[in-house]
């Protein structure tokens, strides 16, 4: 979700990693593990890593249109996969943390206590990027531009 | 399709990830961070040693050779070592300050942009005073080693011809130096604020 390449993606685990590792003997289990735990990547995703490389986008946008005679692919997973994730990469970095947390299956509480936005906020926010996304794969399913 | 009907195709995907090997994770672990602050911390840190490494012998040769005649200015190069000791403490320590990974991610971005700003303001105040100080110990330390060899002292080394050919110089200092702050972090604190200001919309 974060990381336009394959290598900015392998840096940004690395660095996720020491991040989690430096932090580790300040954890005194005032919050969940787990939110311990996204705040620190998320932290890292969103604001650590200045400067990406940038070639292109991870997904080749022509990837996004499926032609008619190829419909009987969309049902299929991968397929779906690939639409939704190209979607969801053009979001903005604060709309990917959110999809990446209800992805998770994050309880509006923890979200709020990992991102610190509160949870009527974030329930507008999550009803926003909902639409966006629909949109955005409509548009690439039916090759709308 | 629905991002609810992602969920469960993203934990099935879930499952299948592979189990990072332990080894791979040392090894990771053993590699230096390449976020931006620890690489900014190291860039001083670098910065602060080559000063180290070409100050000191400097004020030792000044101190020692020439029958110390020109201790003078081993005190010149020491004031000037000393003002950047702190420069470098001080940049240092709003290093430290910009990031808290384990905070909010709301309160972590809020507390980058307020220790970015005033990053970015030490940063253009103090390069600029930095060269005017070593300027004005210099001319300090000329004028003081001319008056000790009752030297005539020339018309443009009197304090307010000095003063009118700094002060031009330094308002220009500081608009170069704003410029490069700019060029150097404007993006990133731009980026920072727009990140912040998302998160506060309703």
């Amino acid at each position: 979700m974060y990381g336009a390449t394959e290598p900015d993606r392998q840096d940004l685990f690395q660095e996720i990693v020491i991040q989690l590792w430096r932090s580790y003997p300040g954890f005194r289990g005032d919050a969940l593990f787990s939110t311990w735990l996204y705040r620190i990547a998320l932290n890292t995703a969103i604001s650590g890593l200045r400067k990406q490389r940038r070639v292109g986008p991870s997904i080749d946008p022509d990837q996004l249109s499926i032609p008619m005679q190829d419909m009987q692919y969309v049902n299929d997973k991968e397929e779906q996969l690939q639409q939704l994730y190209a979607a969801i990469d053009r979001l903005t970095e604060v709309e990917k943390a959110l999809t990446m947390l209800y992805l998770e299956d994050k309880s509006y509480q923890e979200m709020e206590e990992i991102l610190g936005i509160s949870q009527n906020n974030l329930r507008v926010k999550m009803n926003r990027i909902k639409e966006k996304l629909r949109k955005m794969t409509k548009e690439a399913a039916y090759g709308i531009r | 399709m629905e991002l609810d009907n992602l969920k469960t195709i993203w934990k099935e995907q879930e499952t299948l990830a592979p189990v990072t090997d332990p080894e791979h994770l040392a090894w990771l672990l053993q590699m230096k961070s390449r976020g931006p602050i620890a690489r900014m911390r190291r860039n001083l840190r670098v910065e602060a040693l080559l000063m180290v490494i070409t100050y000191i012998p400097t004020i030792i040769a000044y101190l020692v050779l020439f029958a110390g005649r020109l201790s003078l200015i081993s005190l010149f190069l020491f004031v000037v070592l000393c003002f950047y000791a702190v420069y470098f403490y001080r940049k240092d320590r709003l290093l430290i300050k910009m990031q808290c990974v384990t905070c909010e991610v709301r309160s972590n971005l809020a507390g980058q942009v307020k220790a970015l700003r005033k990053y970015i303001r030490f940063y253009i105040w103090s390069g600029t005073l930095v060269i005017l100080i070593a300027m004005v110990v210099a001319c300090c330390t000329i004028r003081y080693a001319m008056q000790l060899k009752s030297m005539p002292i020339h018309w443009w080394f009197e304090p307010p011809f000095l003063l009118a050919i700094l002060t031009p110089f330094a308002i220009g200092l500081l608009h170069l130096n704003k410029w490069y702050a700019s060029k150097l972090y404007g993006l990133h604190i731009e980026k920072l604020d727009a990140m912040l200001h998302e998160m506060d919309e309703d």
